[in-house]
């Protein structure tokens, strides 16, 4: 019999790319929390500057102790944009109205394995038990025997794996909810307008609860009650089912080129994060992949002649 | 047209269905036809797809298949002959019609999508789509909402399903092939009535194409709750909520 590879690590093969992404400017009215104060660190002298850096230059970064081992850790893999077919001349544009967000998107760059560093370009800010999660998860893979996640079983990864991974995903938005429908993982996003009369069910799912208002064209989403903690990208960086995520989504025009959507992402958690830290991404207008392809993981997690999970080793309880 | 806003057909119903939050109307719903969009929940649920009319016209391999199923499903080995009780695997078209939660229907951008309370599950119907070049070869395999192809006929959403997987089956019990064809008619016969009107068509498993019909009413707006079929079938509970 011929052994099918489980359809989540086939999607993800798909979804492989190259390292860490270079980040972004952020253009929003206030910056999310984490930004630096004063010039970026790292910055470069120009070839054959001598006699030391120039006034301004900031201090070498002193890390902590817990950055010290994730700085220690091997580096994320690498990996690539998978194709995609280009805009059609004649596809329909978004809408004018900075308020709509509707439509077909697509992550635009190279999936980041791994957050090394925040949207300023500073390194994540780790507590020690942070460190220490990251620290056995990328080991894990390392020795061949990587852990057991929510994609793996087939299960609601959490908005920021899900919208990052390079598979579209459409927006609906009503009068008093937003919905994001993912191509993968059968993952639906809501996201319930503050004030809603329609609100959100009760409980905690695996996709956190959204509740979200208008602040100028950015639709501020904060996340929290999770079913449980997520990984937020496919090595692990981690976030505890008690933290919370902020998201500010809004449509960017570019002077006249087609606009694209941006999501920062600020990730406040104190169990893994000494202070929040933000994250950001940007999706391409899709309109021409709007019809899906289809994502059925149900049918290889289940069947008894391959490994329902995927070959992947339960991770140990703290 | 470069950066020009394309105008999309709009409709009354659709732009006061589709107004985005806080905000003005969009131009991305589409109509010009009836809104079929909403909430929708079927009026009599049924594991069985019943035929309008006799019973189904099983081919000597459908029938025998049929009962091969019947005696798998009193043996309670489900796995054998149906992956959506055992593994939560898409029912497919036309099973999914028989979904007993409630399911929502979108009209955007062509695309008529039906976004399930079961499972998350979605199904879609290109109404506008042009074909995109198969750069990763997705459209090679089967799958189990196949491909569906839409067009407005009146007052009438017609769908025409190919491509399914033959993992699926039509209802509970009845199997079908690789060649399985299922045309849908939806229609509102009243504002709060919705209609979906299927023929099935399998030349190796049905010696004529059969109708059925199925009816759902409509349901107050609402944001559906996250349902994880695995977690019910991991806590011995059926596929299906009661």
């Amino acid at each position: 019999m011929t052994r099918r590879i489980p359809f989540s690590t086939w999607q993800m093969a798909l979804a492989v790319t190259l390292t860490v992404m270079p980040t972004l400017a952020s253009s929003q009215a206030g910056p999310p929390p984490g930004a630096p104060q004063g010039p970026p660190p790292g910055l470069q002298l120009p070839p054959g500057a001598s006699g030391g850096p120039p006034p301004g230059a900031p201090p070498p970064v002193e890390l902590t102790p817990a950055q010290k081992i994730v700085a220690a850790l091997p580096p994320p893999g690498p990996g690539g944009l998978p194709p995609r077919p280009p805009l059609p001349a004649d596809a329909v544009m978004p809408s004018a109205d900075p308020r709509d967000l509707q439509g077909t998107w697509v992550h635009d760059k190279a999936l980041e394995f791994r957050n090394q560093k925040d949207m300023y370009g500073a390194l994540l800010p780790y507590t020690m038990e942070g460190a220490k999660v990251l620290s056995r998860r990328v080991n894990s893979l390392k020795v061949g025997k990587p852990f057991i996640n929510a994609s793996a079983i087939c299960r609601p990864p959490g908005a920021p794996w899900q919208h990052d991974l390079n598979f579209p995903f459409q927006v609906i938005q009503t009068r008093d909810y937003a919905e994001f429908i993912f191509e993968e993982y059968h993952g639906r996003w809501h996201i319930a307008l503050d004030g809603t009369r329609t609100p959100l069910p009760a409980g905690a799912p695996y996709m956190g609860r959204s509740v979200a208002h208008w602040d100028g064209g950015t639709l501020v989403v904060e996340t929290s009650d999770f079913k449980q903690a997520l990984w937020l990208d496919v090595d692990g960086t981690p976030f505890s089912a008690s933290g919370k995520l902020v998201q500010r989504i809004r449509k960017v025009s570019d002077g006249g080129a087609v606009p694209y959507l941006e999501i920062v992402t600020t990730v406040i958690d104190p169990t893994y994060y000494t202070a929040p830290w933000s994250m950001i991404r940007s999706f391409a207008w899709a309109p021409h992949q709007a019809v899906f392809a289809e994502y059925n993981c149900e049918e290889q997690v289940g069947d008894p002649s391959v490994r329902g999970d995927a070959g992947l080793v339960p991770e140990p309880k703290d | 047209m470069g950066t020009e806003h394309k105008i999309t057909r709009l409709a009354i119903g659709a732009i006061a269905a589709a107004v985005a939050l806080g905000g003005s109307g969009t131009a991305l719903a589409q109509t010009a036809a009836p809104n079929l969009e909403g909430v929708w929940k079927i009026v009599t649920p049924s594991a069985t797809l019943k035929p309008l009319s006799g019973p189904i016209p099983f081919t000597a391999e459908g029938r025998k298949d049929y009962d091969a199923n019947r005696k798998l499903k009193a043996a309670g080995t489900y796995d054998a002959y149906d992956i959506t009780l055992s593994r939560c695997s898409s029912p497919g078209v036309p099973r999914l019609a028989l979904t007993p939660m409630r399911f929502k229907i979108w009209y955007r951008q062509g695309v008529v999508t039906f976004d399930y309370e079961w499972n998350r599950a979605i199904r879609q119907i290109n109404v506008g789509v042009p074909l995109q070049p198969d750069l990763m070869g997705q459209g090679l395999v089967p799958t189990m909402t196949g491909k569906s192809k839409g067009h407005w006929e009146g007052d009438t959403l017609v769908s025409v399903m190919e491509g399914g997987s033959d993992r699926t089956l039509i209802d509970d019990l009845v199997p079908h092939g690789f060649d399985l064809k299922v045309t849908e008619r939806f229609r509102l016969t009243d504002p709060d009535t919705l209609e979906d009107r299927i023929t099935v068509e399998d030349p190796a498993y049905f010696s004529k194409p059969w109708d059925s019909v199925v009816t759902y009413k409509r349901q107050p707006d609402a944001i559906f709750a996250e349902d994880v079929c695995l977690d019910r079938v991991a806590a011995h509970q059926p596929a299906f909520p009661k």
